[in-house]
C-alpha cells in the first residue's frame, strides 16, 4: 500500500510523463529489449524487425496503461482488471518479467528527471511499478 | 562475464567519470531506503530512521565508497572476477552472511544511479553493458557460497 506521500510522488512525475507516452515507452521497450533480450520472445507479433513505428505504438499502448494505473492507485485492481485477464488468459507473460519492466522504467525515470528522481520517488516508484505487477499477475492461477 | 569490445569501451568510459565515493553512498543509500529490508546487515550504523537520515549517514557514505571501490577492481578485471571477488565472496557468506540476492539489488540500484548522473549518455547499450558488469560481480560474490 502506498503512503499518501508516495502516491503524490508518483502523480508528480506523471504530470511529466503525460503527452509523451509514445517516446517515454518507445525507450523503455529499447532498453527491455537490449538489457534483456529474452524479453523479446513476448513480442513476435509486433514484427520480426521492431522498428521504431511499432515500438512508438506499442510503448504509447503501454505508458496509457501506467498512466490509468497512476489514475486510480486507490483501487488499481478494479482499474486494471481487463488488463490483468489479458494478461493471464492470452499473454501470459511470465512474472519475472514484470521486475524486468519495473527495473527499466526506473531507469528511464532516473535518466530524464535526474535531479528530480531524488530517493524518495526512486522508492515510491518501485512499490508503485511492484503493486501494477502484482496486480497483472493475480489471475495467472 | 563477457563483454564486446564496444561494451568494454563503454563501461570504462564511463566509470571513468564516475566519482566513486559519492555514487557509492548515494548507491548504497538508495538500497537501504528503497529496499528497507536491506537494512538488517547495519544496525551498528546508527540512523537509519528515515530518507534523510540514511543518505546523510557519514558510514553508510563511507561504507557505500568502499563497495564502489570495490566495482571498480572488478572494473579492472573484467576477464577475471572470480579471482578478484574470491576473498570478498568468502567473507560475505562465512562472516557477514549476506543473501546474494542483495548483491543483484545493489548491482540494479547502482545502474540507476548511472542513469541518474550520466542522463541521455546513460543509453540503452550502455545500460546493457553495465547490467552485464553488475551481474558478474553479483555472480563472482555468490561463487565461494556453501
Amino acid at each position: 500500500m502506498l503512503s499518501a506521500q508516495e502516491r503524490a510522488q508518483v502523480a508528480q512525475v506523471w504530470d511529466l510523463i503525460a503527452g509523451h507516452e509514445a517516446p517515454f515507452g518507445a525507450e523503455l521497450l529499447v532498453r527491455l529489449f537490449t538489457v534483456f533480450p529474452t524479453t523479446k520472445t513476448y513480442f513476435g507479433h509486433l514484427g520480426s524487425c521492431l522498428d521504431e513505428v511499432a515500438l512508438l505504438n506499442h510503448g504509447q499502448r503501454m505508458l496509457m496503461a501506467v498512466g490509468v494505473a497512476v489514475q486510480y492507485m486507490d483501487c488499481l485492481r478494479a482499474a486494471l482488471a481487463p488488463l490483468a485477464t489479458m494478461h493471464a488468459q492470452m499473454l501470459r507473460v511470465d512474472p519475472a518479467n514484470f521486475a524486468l519492466l519495473s527495473h527499466c522504467f526506473q531507469v528511464v525515470l532516473a535518466s530524464h528527471l535526474q535531479d528530480e528522481f531524488t530517493v524518495e520517488m526512486h522508492a515510491a516508484w518501485d512499490k508503485f511499478l511492484a503493486e501494477v505487477a502484482e496486480v497483472m499477475s493475480e489471475q495467472y492461477r | 562475464v563477457h563483454l564486446t569490445a564496444e561494451e568494454k569501451a563503454l563501461v570504462t568510459g564511463l566509470w571513468g567519470k564516475v566519482k566513486v565515493e559519492e555514487f557509492g553512498g548515494e548507491a548504497l543509500g538508495r538500497l537501504l531506503v528503497v529496499y528497507p529490508w536491506t537494512q538488517r546487515f547495519f544496525d551498528s550504523f546508527g540512523d537509519l530512521s528515515s530518507a534523510d537520515a540514511v543518505m546523510g549517514n557519514p558510514k553508510v557514505k563511507a561504507h557505500g565508497a568502499k563497495v564502489l571501490q570495490s566495482m571498480g577492481d572488478g572494473i579492472k578485471n573484467l576477464d577475471n572476477l572470480k579471482g578478484t571477488f574470491s576473498k570478498l565472496s568468502e567473507l560475505h557468506c562465512d562472516k557477514l552472511h549476506v543473501d546474494p540476492e542483495n548483491f543483484r539489488l545493489l548491482g540494479n540500484v547502482l545502474v540507476c544511479v548511472l542513469a541518474r548522473h550520466f542522463g541521455k549518455d546513460f543509453t540503452p547499450a550502455a545500460q546493457a553493458a553495465f547490467q552485464k558488469v553488475v551481474a558478474g560481480v553479483a555472480n563472482a560474490l555468490a561463487a565461494k557460497y556453501h
